[in-house]
Order: structure tokens, then sequence, then C-alpha cells
């Protein structure tokens, strides 16, 4: 499978201070792709770079075939974390603007598109309304809108779930997966973990600049694994004999409480299956069931772990290589 | 190509289109000229009229009986004819040069015969007191009181009130005979409040009159020579010049002070649209960045692009403002037929010149606007911009009065302000040189390239900074790094 979007050593520098360090990656066409990270860590930076809105200092970069996105610029589509309209341009002639920008040629067709989308996103009746006069999350459609609206190959939404209420997180859910579903090449940036966890199938993830996750979801949750069991006892009433019990099955280091129960963390050669059997044979519980990592979770453990030690070798701790060497 | 051609419609349809454009660039001229109509209006308004009498003690014995003469209604009718008769011959001279038709300037001569006549009513209901000549300074005393109880405005309010004293005039023997050193004395004059300062310059006017005829009549050596007062003015008066250039093709007729105002207008029309269409660019430029439009904008086009487009878009408002307003000044001239003043060279000039100011204080304009997020931020950056725009407007009297000075043709070659230099010499009496123009040309082309490449390399950094607004310094770091 070729690639939409292929990074190799990529740097950037904002006078003393690294934006993005030496970072590898690779986006595989037709893939949706999450790209995490705290605040600051060099997520935008990294996607203007892609975007060839900023240039950087060192390193290569190829987009849907070509060496710079200057080149492709109408195959791609692009949300930006600031979003932005013309306050005082109507809605749909916005849209047409952005639409003739991006390479469509106009006309009958481009406004039919238009009308189309507003209908899809409910703000048919705010077509000829004046951007300014649109609530934060209406203008936040008619920029998504703004960003398909040339059907492009690769589309790229820096932070595209911020400032949205459920109602309107889950219809953009629906987008991006309809637009995925539809053979693009997605690469979106977020702080939600809920909608990269629903939506991605794969992950990157970089901190202060450097890539410190690259993975699908399956290799994080198997490399992430807890090798914990959550058990629900039976009744209330037991709670002391069921835990004295569960410390004796085999496979089993340490118990502790939790609020329906207990987490039962498995020593390293222990079978889960074996031991959820023993568990269910020894003791009368309500529920067993092996603990899933949380990509929350993940990211965490990533950030809470880099603040005690050096960032190479957490990265080098969590075998941030996904496909790709790093270069390091 | 087709990109940076959408981004300048936009640019140019969301100027132009708007309201505040409309009102701004086709109603100024209206207002001026509404503006203009109201003080002529209110010229026409009569001015302070004054009714009364004017007490003269005329110590000399000699002036009384002229000076009552001047104050009669046949010598207002002769002041009157004279003064237009001056007037018809200052016009007929300044109308040479002008081919205005026969009725038109039967009109403007009816105009101005009214105004004489509305200046010559202020004074027209005055009538003179002679108080004998030995009048003493008791009863001057008891007159001052009177005009300092007088109120000027209720006789002339109320006709049936008996006419007030409005004014003490007295005449020292010395006025009208010279002392021993050959001077004359001063008129001595008493007013209530009140009195308008044309009035009483009017009434003075009248009075020496009549004493300098009173001193000719009286003099000696005049009477001996049979010389009167009126043929000593007439001795005196300068006598006018008929001014001609001559050139290889003959000669013509020199231009007057409108010949002056032309390039002036020139330059002023060249002005409003570069600044107009400059300051909206920076305007626009802000306006992307704060609402935040721009990353989206360049996610489809390039820094490069979007600033031409934007340049491109406002070169256009620019050259409307300039067609607006010189179709309007040209329609005027031909209106007034005065067409042969503007030379049609001139226009093709000026727009060329336009163009070069243009892309040198656009882009300014435009890398400034990129570079801060709010337009108070752009003040200290615009010092330069004003500076190139200020100075024009302080050459351009030294420029058109010698087009062809040392000065002129130095600052024909100094980048940022020759466009205008050009402009105000290309539409003077004296056009310089085709080589100097050419040259002008080129330093203009030159720095409008340069400023274009600076601007472009600050525009594609610029964009996408927010916070502190730059200074000149970052600026200039900007350029090398980009």
């Amino acid at each position: 499978m070729s690639n939409a979007v292929t990074i190799k050593g990529l740097t950037k520098t904002f006078g003393p201070k690294f934006a993005v360090r030496n970072l590898d990656l690779v986006v595989p066409t037709g893939s949706l792709c999450g790209f995490i990270g705290p605040n600051g860590a060099g997520k935008t930076t990294t996607i203007r770079m892609i975007m060839s809105i900023i240039f950087p200092d060192s390193g290569e970069l190829s987009v849907l075939g070509q060496p710079s996105a200057d080149k492709s610029k109408d195959r791609i589509g692009y949300l930006p974390e600031e979003r932005g309209v013309y306050r005082k341009m109507k809605v749909a002639a916005f849209l047409t603007y952005m639409g003739r920008l991006k390479g469509h040629d106009g006309g009958a067709p481009l406004k039919h598109k238009v009308a189309g989308w507003l209908e899809r996103m409910g703000l048919a009746e705010n077509a000829k309304k004046r951007c300014e006069e649109l609530s934060k999350g209406m203008q936040q459609k008619v920029q998504f809108i703004a960003a398909v609206i040339h059907e492009p190959d690769l589309l790229i939404l820096d932070e595209v779930f911020s400032g949205l209420d459920p109602v309107n997180r889950r219809l953009m859910r629906g987008l991006i997966d309809e637009q995925h579903r539809a053979g693009r090449t997605i690469i979106f940036s977020t702080h939600a973990m809920y909608e990269a966890e629903q939506l991605c199938d794969r992950i990157f993830m970089i901190h202060h600049g450097l890539k410190v996750l690259d993975a699908t979801l399956g290799e994080i949750r198997s490399r992430f694994d807890p090798r914990t069991i959550i058990v629900e006892p039976a009744s209330s009433a037991d709670t002391s004999a069921s835990e004295l019990r569960l410390e004796t099955i085999p496979g089993i280091d340490n118990v502790s409480s939790s609020r329906d129960g207990f987490e039962l963390h498995l020593d390293d050669h222990a079978d889960p299956r074996a031991v959820m059997a023993a568990i269910v044979r020894d003791v009368p519980v309500r529920r067993v069931e092996l603990k899933r990592v949380t990509l929350e979770d993940v990211f965490i453990s990533l950030v809470d772990a880099s603040e005690g030690e050096n960032t190479e070798q957490l990265r080098a701790a969590v075998g941030a290589t996904g496909g790709e060497e790093t270069g390091k | 190509m087709m990109r940076v051609l959408q981004i300048a419609w936009r640019e140019f349809s969301s100027t132009v289109l708007t309201k505040g454009f409309i009102i701004g660039v086709l109603l100024t001229p209206v207002i001026m000229v509404v503006a203009i109509g109201g003080i002529a209006l209110t010229r026409n308004l009569k001015g302070p009229q004054v009714t009364g009498k004017l007490a003269l003690v005329d110590r000399t014995g000699v002036a009384a009986p002229g000076i009552v003469d001047r104050f009669s209604p046949e010598a207002a009718a002769a002041e009157k004819a004279k003064a237009q008769e001056a007037i018809t011959q200052a016009m007929d001279k300044s109308m040479e040069q002008i081919p205005i038709d026969p009725t038109q300037k039967a009109m403007a001569k009816g105009m101005i015969g009214n105004e004489v006549d509305k200046a010559l009513a202020k004074i027209g209901r005055l009538s003179v007191t002679v108080l004998p000549d030995d009048t003493d300074d008791a009863a001057i005393q008891t007159l001052k009181d009177v005009l300092g109880r007088t109120d000027i405005h209720a006789a002339t309010k109320d006709p049936s009130l008996p006419e007030p004293t409005v004014g003490l005039i007295i005449v020292p023997r010395e006025a009208v005979f010279a002392s021993e050193d050959g001077g004359y004395a001063e008129i001595q004059s008493f007013w209530p409040e009140k009195v308008d300062f044309e009035i009483r310059e009017r009434i003075h006017r009248r009075i020496g009159d009549a004493i300098v005829d009173a001193r000719v009549l009286t003099d000696p050596k005049f009477a001996a020579a049979g010389l009167k007062a009126e043929d000593i003015r007439r001795l005196l008066e300068r006598p006018t010049a008929a001014d001609k250039v001559v050139t290889q093709t003959g000669e013509k007729k020199t231009a007057g002070p409108l010949q002056m105002m032309i390039p002036a207008a020139f330059m002023a029309l060249l002005l409003i649209a570069v600044m107009s269409s400059g300051q909206m660019l920076l305007t626009t430029t802000i306006e992307e960045k704060s609402s935040r439009v721009m990353e989206v904008l360049l996610s489809a086009v390039s820094p490069l692009q979007l600033m031409l487009g934007k340049i491109t878009g406002q070169l256009c408002v620019g050259l409307l403002i300039l067609v607006i307003y010189s179709g309007m000044g040209i329609a005027a001239l031909i209106v007034f037929s005065m067409g042969h003043l503007v030379d049609p060279f001139a226009i093709v000039y000026m727009i060329l010149f336009f163009l070069i100011a243009y892309f040198i204080i656009g882009s300014m304009f435009a890398a400034i606007g990129s570079a801060v997020t709010e337009l108070r931020e752009a003040q200290t950056l615009m010092t330069p911009v004003m500076l190139v725009v200020m100075t024009p407007w302080l050459l351009w009297l030294p420029i058109s009065r010698a087009p062809n000075s040392m000065l002129s043709q130095i600052l024909s070659f100094v980048p940022g302000i020759n466009p205008f230099v050009m402009v105000i010499r290309l539409t003077s009496s004296e056009p310089p040189p085709l080589w100097q123009t050419l040259t002008a040309i080129a330093v203009g082309l030159a720095t409008a390239a340069a400023c274009a490449w600076i601007s472009a390399k600050i525009f594609r950094v610029g964009v996408l900074m927010y916070g502190k607004p730059p200074n000149l310094r970052t600026l200039i770091k900007w350029v090398r790094m980009a």
C-alpha cells in the first residue's frame, strides 16, 4: 500500500526551542490516523509543515507523492486548529469561494454541492446569513464543509472535536467515518481520546517534539496490556471471604479493591484465561472481565513517565517505532 | 494564476460593494459640492448693515463738503459703477485664456454685480451731520457719551425709531494741511460697540478719499498745475502687464494660477487613490489575520499568491477611485470649457506612476498588515509609510514653482517619493526631459520590485505570527529568515 504522507527526520525550531525533533512518520493511504500529544507537543507545527504553511529546518517530506503539499494543495482538505471565517461574508458565498480556491470549477455544480452540504449539516436556512451571525458550533460545521467541499484525497483535521457539544461530536464522528469509508486518508489531531479510540486505525503521539508512540490500536492494546482482571463479587456481603479466596488462586500477584470489587494483577507467566476460569470456579462472582487499556491511560502514562525520565529513553522503552525505524 | 485572480476579485468586490465604500468614495465629492454650495450660500446672506448718522467735526474747514458728497446716493452709484468696471476688466483679462461663452460671462458679471450691490448696501443708509469746526471738547464728550449708549442694531431693525448717531469722526487740521515736517495727522474716529470692521473700513475709505481730494485742492502746487485728485490717482496707478511666453511654435499666453493647481490636483488624486487602497489592504489583511481565516486560505494558496491577489484586488480599487475622481474632475473642466488644461498624456503618466506608487506603498501596507493582529498595533510601523506619503505635500509648492530646479531633479530619483514628484513635474508648465521621466520610471519600478520582494518575505512569516507585535528589527530578521 502506498503512503499518503511520509516524513523522515523532520526538525523545526523556533528560536532556541525545538518544536519538532527528528520526526519520522508514515501515513498509509486510506488510513485514519489519530495524532495525539499534550498541548505544545508539536502537533500543529507538524501539521503545518505537512501543509507547507511553514517549512522544516531539515528533513524530508512527501505528501500524496509530491515533495511538498504546495504541489498537491487541491487534493488536501484542511481544517486548522485556529478556525476562521470571513465574518462579513455570507455562508454559501464563503463555501463557494473556498471551493474555487481549492480548484473546483465553480458554477452550478459547486453551488449545488454547497447547498447539499449545508442541508446535511442542518445549516440550509443559514446559507444567506453572514458567517458572524452563526454560533461557534455552526461555524465549525461550515469550516468542515470548506475542508471537504472539493473532495480531497487527504483530509487533515486539527483539533476537530474541540468546542463541540456531545450531539455535534457524534455528528462529526459520523462525518469523519463517512469520509474514511469513501476512501480518503484522514489525519486528525485531538485531545478527545474517546473519539480517537472509536475512529482511528493508527495512533501517533508526540511529546516535546519527539514521537513517543506510533502504532495501530491493536498493537497499543497488546503493548500496554495491563494484565489485570476485574472481578465483581456476587454479593457485597462476602467481600472479605472472596478476597481471601482470590489471593490463593495461582498466577495472581496482587489484589486491590475497587469501587465495585477487585482488580487482580497477573504475574508475568500467568495465562489470563486459566486464571479467569479458576476465579469463576472458586469464587461466586457477578462479573469477571479482562481489563482493556484505554488510549487515555496510555496517553497519561506516557506523559507522566516523560516527566520523570528522558523522553528519548521513554521512546525507546515504549518502542515508538511503528512500521518504521525512527532513524535514531 | 486563477487563484490570484479569485483572491483579487474577492478583495475587490468585498471592498467596493460595501456601503462604506460607496458612501466614502462616491458621496465625498457630492458632500464637497454641497459644502462649497453651502459656503457660497452663506456668503450670499446679507452682511451687517448700519443705519444712522455720522457726526463730523472738520477742523480743516475744507474737507466736510467732500465727505458729505461721498455719502450721497449719487456718489454711491458712481462708486458702484467704478467697482463694476474694475471687476469687468479683471474678469475680461482672466477669461481671455478661458474660452467661456458670452452667456456664461454675462451670468458671472451679473453675479459679481449683485455682490457689489450687497457690499455697498451695508453703508448705503448712512448720512453725515457736519458739526461746527470749533465744537469744543465738552460737546465732543457729550457725543461720546451718547455713542456709549447707542444700540446700532435697533434702528436698522425698526425704521420708525429716530436715526441714531453711529460714529463720530474728527478730522484734524493737519490731516489736510501738512505739518512743518511734511507729515499728515490721522483721523480720529469713535464708535459705539458692535460696529462691524468692514463697515468701519468702508467709511474710512470714503472719508480718506475725500481728504486726499481736499489736500490736492488746497495745495497751491497742484492748483497751479491744474491737477485734480482724479488725475493724480490715475498717474499713480501701476500699469498691468500682458505676459506672453515665446515658444518654438509661437507665442502663447502664460497660464495663471490655475496651471499651478493642476499638478497639485494630480498629486492629490494620486495620493488619495494610493492611500485609500493601501489602507484598505492593511485593514483586510489584519482582518484576515485576526479572524484566523488566514490559515484556511494558506491551505489553498501560497502566501505569495495570497499577497499578490490581495494587492491586485486593491489595485483595482485604487484605479476605480482614480477613474471616478479624475473623471469627475475632467468632466468639470470640460463643462467649464477648460478641458484643454489637462494633457491626455498626463493622465497616462498618472496611471503609470499610480501603479508604481501603489506597488511601493501597497506592498508596505500588506507587510505591516501581515505582521500585526490589530489595527492599533500597526500605527508604530506605519511611520515610514506616512513619511513617504507626507513628503509630497511638503514638496508640492517648491516643485511646482520650479519644476526643473536642482531640488526637483534630485527628488525625481529618490525612491518612494519620486512617483509623486514626477506627477507634479509632468503636469506642470515645464515638463521634464524624456530621459528624466524614463529614469524616474526605472527607479520607481526597481523600488516597487524591491518593496514587493521584501514585503513577500515579511508576509510569509508574519501571517501566522500572533502575540507581541514586531518592531522594525524583528521585521528585518523575518526578511533574512524567509
